[in-house]
């Protein structure tokens, strides 16, 4: 239960591009083809080993319509990652991330980690989009990027991680100040501050009691 | 105020055209002055003038609704005058609260639900209102804390959409949490409001940290001794946590629950429980209730989520805190108590690892330890509040409900011990067992008339025997002691339990009262014990039928109009069962000699309105599933603290044939269930006992034939008496029949109202009915046709015989002047002189011819005689009839026929 820190977390983009696979896949390792349409927003957590610190992910899985929006929007200024998700197979879900990264950027703390995620990748004989689009775009906007697949769990469990990676990266160079905590993220108690690794034994479960 | 005296009274009733004109004008006044006043303070003065004429006055108020809103929040938006943005609050506060003396008219509008109204339509003042919040002054933060939280209060639900709408709007609330001390507390109080039943705004306030914050600032102020403000916290986060499975998920997965359960635990001087106190731990309690109660019915999700917070609770030892507030401390307030005995009951139902938990749980300082379920058990027995006895009791019913290991584990212990052990200081006895301690209860009505620990101990029963064969048998066993032994031998606990049920009923009781609310309930229970003993259990059945007047004592209780509707509905039912589980031969307890004196005695129809009676009773009607217990509020925490026993809240005006509020909670969902289930299995079965009565005459096809021996005339003696009993029978069914009929002809016809109701089980009985009659009349068609087959049988077999005989004797006359003939001619030839040896020898042979050739004609003749009489016996022996007997009065002639063929062949040879 006890970790050096608390990320957490949105999972953002499209209706049908596939964010509540991704946590169900992220959080409890299985794939659910037919996924109730989320309706505002779904919790998911998991404990993961980031250079062999124990780090508590919180997630955050929003619903894509606009007339959730002004819900979801809610959840941006706290978040210190987020996936910003488009569907391979599907051109429009690209061409809105623009759309996407506007919103983040309105309502979002400015350091806010986003992890740009080309879900579906075991689509590719279907692919709309092309790897080097969504890398180029990834580029231009200061972006993470994964094609990953919630269905093979390809990249998934990547794409969570090196977010969690760059945030750390982030607080190592001071870039965020830890004791606010509209920065998305939390120091576990009794951490000792600034030192380096400890036992970086961490169940990679989800959750403590199943 | 100065305002008002002049108007005088009259002025201040709303509607009345001049007063309002003379406040529409001097709002107006007021208001101009506040937007175009030169000097600061004239517009200063003007706010602190309008805030208190609003404050006051019902019609300014409803004046300040029409113009003021656009002056107020524009003073509001300029921001450059901070008095003038406080009274703009203030007086804002002012317009929406409602004024306590002013009594409205019916549908008059209430002004301050106007104006809030008016002033949450728009999204931007909204906007304005939460940017406020960032200001420096600490008013302006409080007065616009106040003014949300009086927003919410008249329009919670739009404002909730409202909110949710404006960007950061909910975060900037949360972040007052961060406030100063004053403004930290009305933020809770905002944020609770802002939180009932909104589960997206729930859900942000988790995102942004509720739990850490609450946590902590419960942590600061002392836990469960602190003040009202651990109150707030704990009513926010219920809210939080209420029908929310995502936020209890994250609480359980990130937090964890131990922050919860170190609330409930007791520390320091746990004597003293001030009113605060009480109320933060019922809060805490509620906040595991929330975690873990609920039924069945919801999405197998949630219900997950459920089981492991149980799981979760169960492992963080919450158990031991909650018997320590439920059962070791002796200063705890019976409403802390029942809360957490309910908590209990909520952690083990359906939950087989926290029953074993439970299970194995011991209380006291060793040596001096017993199991918590006996302590649990005492309590039962012992407490004084009837809200107690209700919440252990229901540790109980989760215990044993769906745990046939748990329930063999009690009634493995119930072992009858003498009187003189059992009968002394009970109370103190730790190491008395379960089963002597709950026998030593049930006893207690014998020699101490202590009938309501018996009840208690009663309902305890009934959880130990639910559903479980083993256990009703076990149980069927025991044998009591008689309370003077020297008066009689042992009787079974079933009999004694009936004998309770009758000294319920009795009305007076030991101290000359009458029936008081307090005891109405002690029926129902017994009744309740009866019900669940008897189910599916034939020998129950058998036992409470072997003593003849516990039959005619059910019967006058079900038609008792002096007992309750669920009294009687609840013997009904045990009347019901005496029927459709038994499995009796013995005539006068068998099934339909129960249904026989139902019918008899109380008359299907009224029989089955009883039954019907109790369903719409509103103890059934009324039981929901998993009815979730009411949220503790700062409006009703205290009386909810000082939870009073439900018989002096309802003092004497309970009606002495309404049933006793108490029993709501001992008859739950799944007992009104079972009830309704068990309804329907007497319906059906009973009306299909009495149109099919065990025959007295059972149609055999063997039995219809003749019998070997039977003389013809007894034949039909015996054939006219099967069939006048079987008419007897056949009117026996017809005055059944007539008498369903007219059962069904009064129900139809007084019942109208019954359409609606008991419309479709009453439809189901008429057709059984109508069926039924159907078959009977087929029945009697059948019979009476068998009836008439059978007399003209027997009829041709008589004339065959007739004419056998007939023809017998023409034979045996031939053969008798034959012989005749044979003689004289004899005599003559011995008459004849000299020759007479040879004519003798000639007539001899000539006659010897001449008589061969008629005996042959004859004996050809016999022949055919013989095998007609042959085939005649094979068929009769075919239909099972004694041929020889039925030959008998012809015998002699056949006998005789017989000896002349011997001899006729002893010639031939
Ligand atoms: N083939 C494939 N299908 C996926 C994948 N991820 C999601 N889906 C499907 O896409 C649909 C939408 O998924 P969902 O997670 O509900 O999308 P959301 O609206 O973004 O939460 C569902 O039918 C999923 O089965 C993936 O990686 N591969
Ligand atoms: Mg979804």
């Amino acid at each position: 239960m006890s970790y050096d820190y608390l990320f957490k977390y949105i999972i953002i983009g499209d209706t049908g591009v596939g964010k509540s696979c991704l946590l169900l896949q992220f959080t409890d390792k299985r794939f659910q083809p037919v996924h109730d349409l989320t309706i505002g927003v779904e919790f998911g957590a998991r404990m993961v080993a980031i250079d062999g610190r124990p780090v508590k992910l919180q997630i955050w899985d929003t619903a894509g319509q606009e007339s959730f929006r002004s819900i979801t929007r809610s959840y941006y200024r706290g978040a210190a990652g987020a996936l910003l998700v488009y569907d391979i197979t599907r051109r429009e879900t690209f061409n809105h991330l623009a759309g996407w990264l506007e919103d983040a950027r309105q309502h979002a703390n400015p350091n806010m980690t986003i992890m740009l995620v080309g879900n579906k990748s075991d689509l590719s004989h279907r692919r709309a989009v092309s790897k080097e689009e969504g890398e180029q775009f990834a580029k231009e906007n200061g972006l993470l990027f994964l094609e990953a697949s919630a269905r093979t769990a390809q990249n998934v469990e990547e794409a969570f991680l090196k977010t969690a990676e760059k945030i750390l990266q982030k607080i190592q160079e001071g870039v965020f100040d830890v004791s606010n905590e509209s920065s998305g993220i939390k120091v576990g108690y009794g951490r000792p501050q600034g030192t380096g690794a400890r036992d970086g034994t961490v169940a990679q479960s989800g959750g403590c009691c199943g | 105020m100065k305002k008002m005296d002049l108007k005088g009274v009259v002025g201040l009733v709303f509607g009345n055209e001049n007063s309002s004109s003379n406040e529409d004008s001097y709002v107006e006044r007021l208001l101009d002055c506040i937007s175009n006043g030169q000097l600061a303070d004239d517009r200063r003065n003007a706010m602190a003038e309008l805030q208190s004429v609003v404050a006051e006055s019902h019609a300014a108020q409803l004046a300040f609704g029409e113009m003021g809103f656009p002056v107020l929040l524009g003073v509001l938006k300029e921001r450059d005058d901070v008095e003038m943005v406080r009274g703009a609050l203030e007086t804002l506060v002012s317009a929406l609260t409602p004024i306590a003396h002013a009594k409205l008219r019916a549908n008059e509008v209430q002004p301050a639900l106007m104006n809030t109204d008016l002033l949450s339509r728009d999204g931007q003042s909204i906007s304005l209102l939460l940017s406020l919040l960032g200001e420096d002054d600490f008013y302006i933060r409080y007065y616009t804390l106040q003014l949300l939280t009086a927003l919410l209060t008249n329009s919670p639900i739009r404002l909730q959409e409202v909110i949710l709408t404006i960007p950061r709007g909910i975060t900037r609330l949360m972040d007052m949490l961060m406030d100063r001390e004053v403004i930290r507390n009305e933020a809770l109080l905002l944020l609770t409001y802002l939180t009932r039943e909104a589960e997206e705004i729930q859900k942000i306030l988790v995102f942004e940290g509720a739990f850490e914050k609450i946590f902590s600032i419960i942590k600061e102020e002392g836990g469960s001794e602190g003040g009202v403000v651990v109150q707030d916290c704990l009513e926010l986060l219920n809210n939080l946590l209420r029908n929310n499975a995502s936020n209890q998920v994250l609480l359980r997965e990130t937090i964890g629950f131990d922050s919860i359960i170190s609330i409930l635990k007791l520390r320091g001087t746990t004597y003293s429980f001030t009113q605060q106190k009480t109320i933060n731990l019922l809060s805490g309690l509620e906040t595991v209730s929330l975690l873990v109660s609920g039924g069945l019915e919801t999405d197998p999700g949630s219900n997950n989520n459920r089981l492991t917070n149980k799981t979760v609770l169960v492992q963080r030892n919450v158990l031991e805190h909650l018997l320590m507030l439920g059962v070791e401390s002796q200063w705890a307030p019976v409403a802390v108590r029942c809360a957490a005995f309910e908590c209990i009951g909520d952690l083990i139902s359906g939950h087989h690892k926290n029953l074993e938990a439970l299970a194995s749980k011991s209380l006291g300082d060793e040596p001096e330890t017993e199991p918590a379920l006996n302590s649990i058990l005492r309590i039962i027995l012992r407490t004084s509040s009837m809200q107690e006895f209700i919440a252990a009791d229901y540790v109980f019913k989760n215990f044993c409900e769906k745990n046939s290991d748990g329930q063999k584990m009690l009634a493995s212990t119930l072992i009858p011990q003498p009187m003189s052990i059992t009968n002394a200081r009970f109370e103190e006895d730790i190491n008395m067992s379960f089963g002597s301690m709950l026998l030593h209860g049930l006893a207690m009505s014998e020699h101490d008339g202590d009938l309501e620990t018996s009840c208690r101990a009663a309902s305890v029963l009934s959880y130990v025997m639910k559903d479980n064969i083993q256990c009703k048998e076990k149980v069927l066993q025991i044998e009591l002691e008689s309370s003077m032994p020297s008066l009689g031998s042992p009787e079974p606990l079933l009999h004694r339990m009936v004998k309770y049920l009758a000294l319920a009923s009795s009305k007076k009781g030991k101290d000359g009262k009458s029936t008081t609310p307090r005891n109405s309930y002690f029926q129902p229970i017994i009744l309740k014990l009866l019900v669940t003993w008897l189910s599916d259990c034939p020998n129950a059945v058998q036992s409470f039928l072997d003593s003849r007047p516990h039959l005619t004592y059910l019967i006058e209780l079900v038609s008792n109009t002096d007992t309750t509707v669920c009294a009687r509905g609840l013997a009904a039912a045990v009347l019901g069962e005496c029927a459709i589980y038994n499995k009796s031969n013995e005539p006068g307890k068998d099934a339909f000699a129960i249904v026989d004196a139902i019918s008899q005695k109380v008359g299907l129809t009224s029989y089955f309105l009883k039954l019907d009676e109790m369903q719409k009773s509103f103890l059934f009607s009324s039981a929901k599933p998993a009815q979730q217990r009411k949220p503790l509020t700062r409006s009703n925490a205290n009386s909810m603290a000082e939870m009073e026993d439900i018989e002096e809240n309802e003092t004497n005006d309970i009606n002495r044939n309404d049933d006793h509020p108490m029993l709501s909670s001992m008859f739950d969902s799944q007992f009104v269930d079972f009830i309704k289930k068990l309804e329907g299995e007497i319906r059906d079965n009973i009306v299909k006992i009495y149109s099919h009565p065990k025959s007295n005459v059972s149609v055999v096809p063997a039995e219809l034939e003749q019998k070997k021996d039977e003389k013809d005339g007894d034949y039909i003696k015996r054939l006219k008496a099967f069939v006048e009993k079987q008419c007897s029978e056949i009117q026996d069914l017809l005055n059944r029949n007539s008498t369903l009929a007219e059962e069904l002809a009064s129900t139809g016809g007084g019942g109208e109202s019954r359409c609606s109701g008991g419309g479709g089980s009453e439809r189901v009985q008429i057709e059984t009915l109508r069926r039924d009659l159907e078959e009977v009349s087929q029945r009697l068609e059948m019979v009476k046709s068998e009836k008439s087959n059978i007399e003209s049988e027997a009829l041709t077999y008589k004339n065959m015989a007739e004419k056998m005989e007939t023809d017998l004797k023409s034979l045996s006359d031939a053969y008798n002047s034959l012989e005749q003939a044979n003689y004289q001619l004899e005599m003559k030839s011995g008459g004849v002189g000299v020759d007479v040896e040879k004519i003798k020898e000639e007539a001899r042979e000539e006659a010897q011819k001449e008589s061969e050739g008629e005996l042959s004609d004859l004996l050809v003749c016999l022949g055919q005689e013989q095998s007609k009489v042959e085939k005649l016996s094979a068929r009769l022996m075919e239909l099972g009839q004694d041929v020889d007997a039925l030959l008998e009065g012809i015998g002699d002639d056949a006998g005789a026929l017989n000896d002349d063929d011997d001899d006729d062949d002893d010639e031939e040879d």
